[in-house]
């Protein structure tokens, strides 16, 4: 309640304040009023909590506060396209992920141009998926699923979170990979799609590790592969020892800024999320989140940006032909 | 098992869990109390707190800012008639008649004691109950929530009206309403004519206003009321006769919401209107119902409340949160290192049992916060009405611009005003449109899944693998045609 005050009584103030100075105070230094971050997701989702602890620990670097704000729909265009429309003064940042940002362009027509319209500041962290099947499925192994797969095409349910979403697209780089067939049926989420693997009604899902870990340990439900060059758990396979090459199976969470935001306001914002990586607090609190902070510049994470332009190009035009 | 629950009431009985809890019950009611701003963005904007906090102390918090804020829904929908949430469309009807009446405080009593009692209620039958809830939790997938979703779309168009045929008109206006913006599986755009701002599809809470408080504000300017006032008195406060005529309303809306809150995806609006529905087919007087009837505040928001004990089971028994508001409680849980799973109660038995015991004390605890505080809820019917209505004016504009910050849902806001005073003016009821609205998404997302998972034998499927959906399904008619000639008696006698 009293952050919430904080929150509204700080932006009426800088409101105000920027009513005020926005006459004749071009010079004074980036960032004099708080910084508002927009989410193109809705409340409550892993994005809204890590921004939480991201606008908590942040103004220590800032000196100004930074504000969530949360404006979905649209499947994530609503708020990117606020943020596209949005003055390129550092003021206001997208804090949204790669689907939403790099994949979406080849799907439908975007009222901006995600290329155009934005630069990335920081990649704040990832979140590797992982293949999982119930505890008592048949499918022991990976090779196991891909045989049954592609013995029966269509007759393995996959419960997803959503059509293009962060379960459907390694699925559907997983099929194209390994050249097989899954049923894929979408859920209101992650949380709905996980009970729909253990109720039965679905065969397979993915999961992220942090949240799997409970179901893992008492044996619910098995891991079959994970993302990334490393094992994560000793005796998984990862998706390209199984045969899956290439940046599948991340949700990058990164912060960008509209293009043409001015080069000092870009490196001061990029510096602020630097130190983060080495705020203890930070990394405490993320941890309890059970996320991890890998946190990459921008023009670091733009390189990975047109790789994944080139990549979910291929993937939309091989899966929208079929 | 026992001895984990005892353990569990020695740990919730701290006095700073009781104090963060006050806080978080007091400020949860004044954030549902402002339209437009909702509980869960409260509990997202201070989660961070409760990680710096013991774990029976920041759970408890967010969890009191949760229950609070539920009843503090109510209070603007029974004296402004603005529901700020589809859960408070059902209190609204009788509440807002009762607040014409002069009765309000009579009304947000019943609504406070509603509210506590189904809470409570469900509280304790989830904690009793938590592994045969998980297991028959399992048992609802799509076919089963689709069958629901429409068994209950019918009771609600026969049951709502005093003529079936207009509601469900205005029902099926609804179900289209809720089709216009992009489709939530194959994410095709319908209706939107090529305007980006319909993408996303129509906002609820610009609805809600608009067709609720809107036309209320109008007849009170129109007919320029100086003389009757909104409603100049508070009232009497409850009588324990009037609560005690409840009971039974109030008992039958806890099973109803109870056994709702079990079936993952259909929530507090089709249990406050299932609640509010049943208690009008089983009362001697249904045709009282709209008309300012204590027993209809009963009945909904009994019904929303006890939703929430079994919703908190497959978070706590497979880690799973079944929605946003779980969701930030799993963020909670898991940031004090306590993981909910299977295996949670095996390790931190104790400490899950505190926190349920503190639910309830919390809920006991807000019987009294909220009886203290109705009266000054209550005293804004008592402003004269020319500062009221402006402040009831300003108040629906903010409250559906804070929403989602978009301007477009100002102009939503007049649109559905207007639509309002006209269909008030021709005798249609707006309540099946809005709920034909809120459960249509949620309908045809559970259809969609089914005819995915059907792999093209649709009767096959049903009839061979889901035949508890299958029997939903042949009941529908049956159900709606019996309930359709008792309305049809209850009228023309």
């Amino acid at each position: 309640m009293f952050g919430l005050m904080k929150k509204t009584l700080t932006g009426l103030v800088g409101a105000g304040l920027a009513l005020g100075l926005t006459v004749g105070t071009a010079q004074a230094e980036y960032p004099e009023k708080p910084i508002t971050m927009v989410i193109p997701l809705g409340a409550g989702g892993s994005h809204d909590l890590n921004a939480r602890v991201i606008t908590s620990i942040i103004p220590t670097y800032l000196n100004q506060a930074m504000i969530v704000r949360l404006t979905p729909g649209a499947g994530g265009q609503k708020g990117t396209q606020e943020v596209a429309n949005a003055g390129a003064d550092g003021y206001t940042l997208l804090f949204t992920h790669n689907y939403i940002d790099q994949l979406q362009q080849h799907v439908e027509s975007l009222p901006y141009n995600p290329n155009e319209d934005f630069v990335p500041v920081a990649r704040i962290n990832y979140a590797p998926i992982a293949v999982v099947v119930r505890g008592d499925s048949p499918y022991e192994t990976m090779d196991d699923l891909i045989a049954a797969s592609k013995a029966d095409p269509g007759g393995i349910q996959m419960a997803h979170s959503g059509n293009w979403g962060a379960l459907f697209v390694p699925a559907a780089q997983f099929m194209k990979a390994l050249d097989m067939q899954w049923n894929l049926v979408p859920y209101q989420g992650g949380g709905p799609a996980m009970q729909a693997l253990l109720s039965g009604d679905a065969d397979v899902t993915m999961g992220f590790p942090s949240t799997l870990a409970g179901q893992i340990q008492s044996g619910d439900v098995r891991v079959l592969a994970t993302a990334g060059a490393e094992r994560i758990y000793d005796d998984v396979p990862t998706f390209g020892e199984v045969g899956v090459e290439g940046d599948v199976g991340f949700m990058h969470r990164v912060v960008l800024a509209p293009a043409n935001t001015p080069k000092e306001v870009l490196t001061k914002l990029e510096e602020a999320f630097a130190a983060l990586a080495e705020d203890k607090t930070f990394t405490r609190m993320m941890g309890r989140l059970g996320e991890n902070v890998d946190i990459i510049n921008g023009e670091a994470y733009q390189a990975m940006r047109d790789e994944q332009f080139g990549a979910y190009k291929v993937l939309v035009e091989q899966l929208t032909s079929q | 098992m026992i001895e984990q629950f005892f353990e569990g009431l020695s740990m919730a009985l701290r006095i700073d869990t009781f104090v963060m809890m006050a806080l978080g019950l007091f400020g949860g009611m004044l954030v549902g109390a402002l339209p437009g701003f909702t509980t869960l963005m409260a509990m997202a904007i201070l989660l961070p707190i409760s990680f710096f906090l013991d774990p029976l102390v920041g759970i408890p918090f967010l969890l009191g800012i949760y229950k609070g804020g539920m009843f503090g829904g109510s209070i603007p929908a029974i004296l402004v008639s603005m529901p700020g949430t589809g859960a408070a469309v059902a209190t609204s009807r009788d509440g807002y008649a009762l607040t014409k009446q002069g009765k309000s405080r009579k009304a947000l009593d019943m609504a406070l004691f509603a509210s506590v009692f189904g809470d409570t209620a469900s509280d304790i039958f989830t904690i009793l109950m938590i592994f045969p809830i998980a297991v028959l939790v399992m048992q609802f997938g799509p076919p089963e929530l689709f069958a629901v979703l429409l068994m209950s779309l019918i009771i609600i168009a026969v049951t709502s009206g005093s003529n079936p045929l207009k509601a469900l008109i205005m029902m099926m206006l609804g179900l289209w309403l809720s089709f216009i913006g992009t489709d939530p599986l194959g994410g095709v755009e319908r209706f939107t004519f090529g305007l980006f701002e319909l993408k996303s599809g129509i906002p609820l809470l610009p609805m809600l206003i608009g067709v609720f408080a809107i036309p209320e504000i109008a007849s009170v300017v129109m007919r320029n009321e100086k003389t009757r006032q909104l409603a100049a008195v508070m009232g009497e406060r409850l009588t324990l006769t009037e609560l005690r005529r409840c009971f039974r309303t109030i008992g039958r809306s806890t099973v109803i919401g109870t056994s709702i809150g079990i079936i993952p995806g259909l929530g507090q609006v089709v249990a406050a209107m299932m609640g509010y529905s049943a208690a009008k087919n089983a009362s001697e007087t249904p045709e009282k119902f709209g008309q300012g009837e204590l027993e209809g505040v009963a009945a909904a928001e009994a019904a929303n409340n006890s939703v929430n004990g079994p919703t908190m089971v497959p978070l706590l028994t497979l880690g799973i949160p079944g929605d946003n508001v779980t969701a930030i409680l799993l963020g909670a849980f898991v940031a004090q290192g306590l993981r909910p799973g299977p295996q949670l109660f095996d390790e931190q038995g104790a400490t899950v049992f505190a926190i349920l015991i503190a639910m309830i004390f919390g809920n006991i605890m807000f019987l009294a916060i909220g009886y203290l505080s109705i009266p000054l809820f209550s005293r804004i019917v008592t402003i004269k009405v020319s500062v009221l209505i402006p402040l009831v004016i300003m108040f629906a504009f903010a409250g559906a611009f804070v929403f989602r910050s978009d301007s477009v849902d100002l102009l939503m806001l007049v649109v559905f005003g207007i639509f309002g005073i006209v269909a008030k003016a021709a005798r249609f009821d707006v309540m099946p449109m809005v709920m034909g609205f809120i459960l249509g998404p949620p309908l045809e997302y559970a259809f969609g899944q089914t005819v995915a998972m059907t792999n093209g034998d649709m009767f096959g499927f049903f009839l061979g693998e889901r035949w508890g959906a299958a029997t939903v399904l042949a009941l529908c008619p049956v159900f709606g045609y019996l309930l359709w000639k008792r309305m049809q008696s209850v009228n023309t006698a």
